[in-house]
């Protein structure tokens, strides 16, 4: 369980806040103190450079707050949708830039890509994980960030990217499969 | 190429470099600007606005002061008519 899990209390709870901003916008800010730290480290952890990193961040709190009216809850925590704002905002970034897009892991995260596709693990599948994983298309690398390297639910991972929770747990399992596909073509496994 | 760059066992940002950056402050008045009417603002404010309303005028200008001159050219006087008749 990560820090972005909460309780159905404190979903209510921070719809109430929501609802709140919606007709006080200075209320959106205590939204903005309780998720900003998140966001920031999301943010940073695709982009690498801390100045980028905050303009997109105050960019992204910026479309939430027009947004907001707008905003439907759907059962999953509010940080979601904000991710998922956050996350169009580098996918721009990217796009407009043409920088190489940073990934952030851990080693154990790896591991864990390699059990759930019922092999063992030692460094050696680790390298030629990596190598497969650099295979991904955008979006299947972002399946795999949120899911595996940040632990998010399927439910959320849906809201951030604009899917259902089902279809993300689908795609998710086809791009293990894929990736499994990969390694078995290079000799990995 | 490969589109990825890893970053392996990345340390996050501290606390500190974290709240260097947040103001709310700015958010909300970056809010405001954006979602205050359009006539609350002074015109020179809205540069394209006021560019737009300028251009129009000038216009305007142009054709009702060239469009009377060639009413005036086409116009011909009513004594040099009689005087051809007669």
């Amino acid at each position: 369980m990560n820090e972005h899990h909460k309780s159905e209390n404190q979903i209510q709870l921070e719809q109430e806040t929501v609802e709140a901003a919606k007709s006080d916008p200075a209320k959106f800010g205590l939204l903005y103190e309780k998720y900003f730290r998140q966001v920031f480290v999301f943010v940073f952890r695709r982009i690498g450079d801390e100045e980028q990193a905050a303009d997109i961040v105050s960019n992204t709190f910026l479309k939430a707050m027009l947004a907001l009216p707008k905003y439907v809850f759907k059962g999953v925590p509010f940080s979601a949708w904000l991710f998922r704002i956050a996350s169009n905002e580098v996918n721009m970034y990217f796009r407009k830039t043409n920088k190489e897009r940073i990934v952030s892991l851990d080693k154990s995260d790896l591991s864990t890509i390699i059990v759930e596709s019922g092999e063992n693990d030692s460094t050696d599948v680790q390298q030629k994980l990596l190598k497969a994983l650099a295979t991904l298309k955008p979006e299947e690398m972002q399946l795999i960030e949120l899911r595996f390297f940040e632990k998010n639910a399927f439910l959320e991972i849906g809201e951030i990217m604009g899917i259902t929770e089902n279809n993300a747990k689908v795609r998710t399992y086809r791009i293990i499969d894929k990736l499994k596909q990969f390694l078995t073509k290079i000799g990995g496994i | 190429m490969s589109k990825f760059k890893f970053n392996i066992d990345p340390k996050d940002p501290q606390e500190d470099q974290i709240t260097r950056h947040k103001n709310f402050g700015k958010v909300m008045q970056n809010y405001q600007r954006m979602t205050s009417p359009i006539y609350k603002k002074p015109l020179y404010r809205h540069r394209k606005l006021f560019l737009l309303i300028v251009l129009i005028l000038l216009v305007a200008w142009l054709v009702s002061e060239y469009g009377e001159d060639n009413v005036k050219q086409h116009i011909i006087p009513t004594d040099s008519i009689q005087r051809t008749n007669s």
